[in-house]
């Protein structure tokens, strides 16, 4: 017990937490642009995949940024034909939502194939590359605090600090731009804004092509950072746990840096756990993200159920 | 009117829908398929040999039509499941975790004392249903209890219950040697019997039929039926018709959890393996998703629908055996089909494409129509 506590309390336990969190918070952030926009994205997962496997095919050819880009606009189109399927042809969102799933799961085993030439597991014969960590060892000069700044600051992977800026941009884009406004508007009550001429059907487009790219985003730190490669169904239920943690995150970007940093940590336990007790069953560890999120949606609705109550009592 | 002129017609509409829904379906599945073959054309050496494959194999050997109709009534299972739970509008995603628990059920019973006596073969399907029902009960009861979304617990129970099978089949069960991920093999008493010599085809098979028929009465011959597909069809207006929508969302999830229980001692207690091991769903389970919506969730459709994509997917087994086309490629068969059936795609393609252009002055005329 002693020892998991000093690894939880150690400088690398934060690394690895933020090595954990960032994809889950990138995909919870699109899940959550999407559910303002009134569609709950259960596609997180097939775009988190999409996204990893053009990260990991396109670096092979391309610097990383491009990789990067790539993985977004990938993500970024699945959002669009989910956009597509759902608001010009009608069809159900979470149908849609698994559809793409299905065509992610399939689909990227397929292009890994032709890409590495008949290995249907791994990309380990192609040469992707990484995204770079930030160093930030010159802290290291500021006296007393600086060689604890640099172990916890330096090293975190550049799409790391970009998922903790985008939480202020999407906080600053929702709650300080009249775009944000209408988002909230069309996923609140979309006949207001309909009826004071903002264009419901282009915000909800564009809130899921947005919702795509992060997702992918996120898969591409998977692949390009967390692990450097692709291997099938690597996002292994990360998408559905960011899922979780858009629900938890009380609609709000604050609410899911919170919820994706609880999953995160307890990734990042499960993580370290076999090196400390290796007479835990590694199935059990395993198990250990998705108990934690269905129990903390359970606790959680049931807290937000009861607010409801409250308030409707109140009346 | 009369009596007899209103059955007529009553009966000629009917028929007109399932032709309507039966040529969405096919003109779907046509479509998905082309697609398939302008990307194994792109990307196959021999692309016409492979579709050929795909195309025809299963009907080639004795041998792959046993693999196709044991795949047909598996697919019918977790269809009606799947079916069961989008009538009553529930999106529970749980069949493949209650397959996992269900064999596990059914595993203990078939390797217990039980398993070798000749309650061994209905005790282990009783065990697997009620596993898979208490499976398909949590995100029922957490739903209506608590408010929490059923996707996503009933997705995350998906993956406990695979871990637990790992966990259980490699430390708790008896195995013929330590360090396989296989139990031992069931005693004969525990095994569905053949129904074909030498196929796969097995008890299975009647447990599927028996299914449909069970799903249709439930659904459309009993009251609670008539209650869960109203609470389906506006869940406000049948909680005011004094119905407790809560109680037929949770006994819809539970009806679907003992069906996929039903499933997964199928596939253990089946001639497929006999045995349990990990992972040996084969992501079946999903499957049932397809099935479920191009059957418009008939349960009279269901098996009708698995018969043509058992055909597909076996198929596609074979071409990724004999040619150089992943069997993956049918992921993207799948999603096209459900996106197509889902949304408000049709044959005669002109309101389809008036909705592709956006053209909005199409949009009130269709809207007239209906």
């Amino acid at each position: 017990m002693i020892e998991l506590l000093m690894t939880v309390l150690s400088t690398t336990f934060f690394v690895t937490v933020v090595r954990t969190t960032t994809p889950l918070l990138l995909a919870t952030l699109g899940g959550l642009i999407a559910d303002l926009g009134g569609a709950l994205n259960v596609a997180l997962e097939g775009m988190m995949l999409v996204g990893c496997l053009t990260a990991v095919i396109v670096s092979v050819f391309a610097p990383w940024y491009v990789a990067v880009l790539a993985a977004v606009l990938a993500g970024a189109l699945l959002g669009g034909v989910m956009a597509f399927f759902h608001l010009r042809l009608k069809a159900d969102i979470i149908l849609v939502g698994f559809a793409i799933n299905i065509l992610a799961a399939g689909g990227t085993v397929f292009a890994l194939t032709l890409a590495t030439g008949g290995d249907k597991g791994t990309s380990i014969n192609l040469t992707s590359k990484a995204v770079p960590a930030l160093d930030l060892s010159f802290l290291g000069v500021i006296p007393g605090i600086g060689d604890f700044l640099v172990r916890m600051l330096s090293g975190h992977s550049i799409l790391s600090w970009l998922a903790a800026f985008l939480v202020f941009a999407i906080w600053y884009f929702l709650y300080r731009t009249p775009w944000g406004l209408w988002l909230r508007g069309v996923g609140e009550y979309p006949a207001a804004p309909e009826a004071a001429g903002i264009p419901v059907n282009a915000i909800r487009t564009w809130s899921l092509l947005v919702s795509g790219g992060l997702a992918a985003l996120g898969g591409a730190q998977l692949a390009m950072f967390n692990y450097i490669g692709f291997t099938r169904d690597m996002t292994a239920g990360r998408g559905f746990i960011a899922l979780g943690a858009v629900l938890l995150g009380a609609r709000h970007p604050v609410g899911a840096l919170l919820a994706a940093l609880l999953f995160g940590v307890f990734e990042a336990l499960a993580v370290v756990m076999p090196g400390l007790f290796n007479w835990i069953p590694a199935e059990l560890i395993r198990m250990i993200p998705f108990v934690v999120t269905i129990l903390a949606l359970f606790l959680f609705s049931y807290r937000a159920l009861q607010a409801r109550r409250l308030r409707s009592a109140g009346h | 009117m009369s009596m007899t002129t209103q059955a007529e017609l009553s009966r000629r509409d009917r028929l007109k829908t399932i032709r309507r829904e039966a040529g969405r379906a096919l003109g779907a599945a046509l479509i998905a398929l082309g697609i398939a073959f302008i990307i194994v054309l792109f990307t196959s050496k021999a692309p016409l040999e492979a579709f050929n494959v795909l195309l025809t194999a299963p009907m080639s050997r004795p041998r792959t039509i046993g693999l196709w109709i044991d795949d047909v009534a598996k697919l019918t299972i977790t269809g009606l499941a799947f079916s069961l739970v989008f009538q009553a509008r529930q999106f529970s995603m749980g069949v493949q975790g209650q397959v996992y628990v269900g064999a596990l059920a059914a595993a203990y019973v078939a390797l217990s004392p039980i398993g070798a006596t000749w309650a061994g073969l209905p005790v282990g399907v009783f065990c697997a249903m009620l596993a898979g029902a208490f499976w398909g009960f949590i995100p029922g009861i957490a739903k209506v209890k608590f408010g929490a979304n059923e996707i996503v617990s009933s997705l995350m129970l998906n993956y406990i219950a695979i871990e637990l099978c790992n966990f259980l089949v490699r430390t708790n069960l008896p195995k013929p040697q330590p360090g396989v991920l296989t139990t031992n093999n069931f005693p004969e008493t525990a095994v569905f019997p053949p129904l074909v010599d030498g196929t796969r085809i097995d008890l299975g098979l009647i447990f599927a039929l028996v299914a449909v028929l069970a799903v249709w009465f439930a659904l459309y011959r009993t009251s609670w039926g008539l209650k869960l597909r109203l609470v389906g069809h506006n869940a406000n207006f049948a909680e005011y018709a004094g119905i407790r929508s809560t109680a037929i969302m949770v006994s819809a999830m539970t009806a679907a959890g003992a069906l996929g229980g039903l499933l997964g001692s199928m596939f253990v207690q089946g001639q497929t393996y006999g045995y349990l091991t990990v992972l040996f769903e084969g992501n079946l389970a999903f499957e049932g998703i397809l099935v479920a919506i191009v059957a418009r969730s008939r349960p009279l459709a269901v098996p009708v629908v698995a018969l043509f994509y058992g055909y597909l997917r076996q198929g596609a087994q074979l071409m990724n055996l004999r040619t150089d086309v992943p069997s993956e490629v049918i992921g993207v068969v799948t999603a096209i089909i459900i996106l197509l059936v889902a949304s408000s795609f049709s044959m005669p393609g002109r309101q389809f494409w008036a909705r592709i252009m956006g053209r909005s002055a199409a949009a009130p005329a269709l809207e007239a129509q209906k």
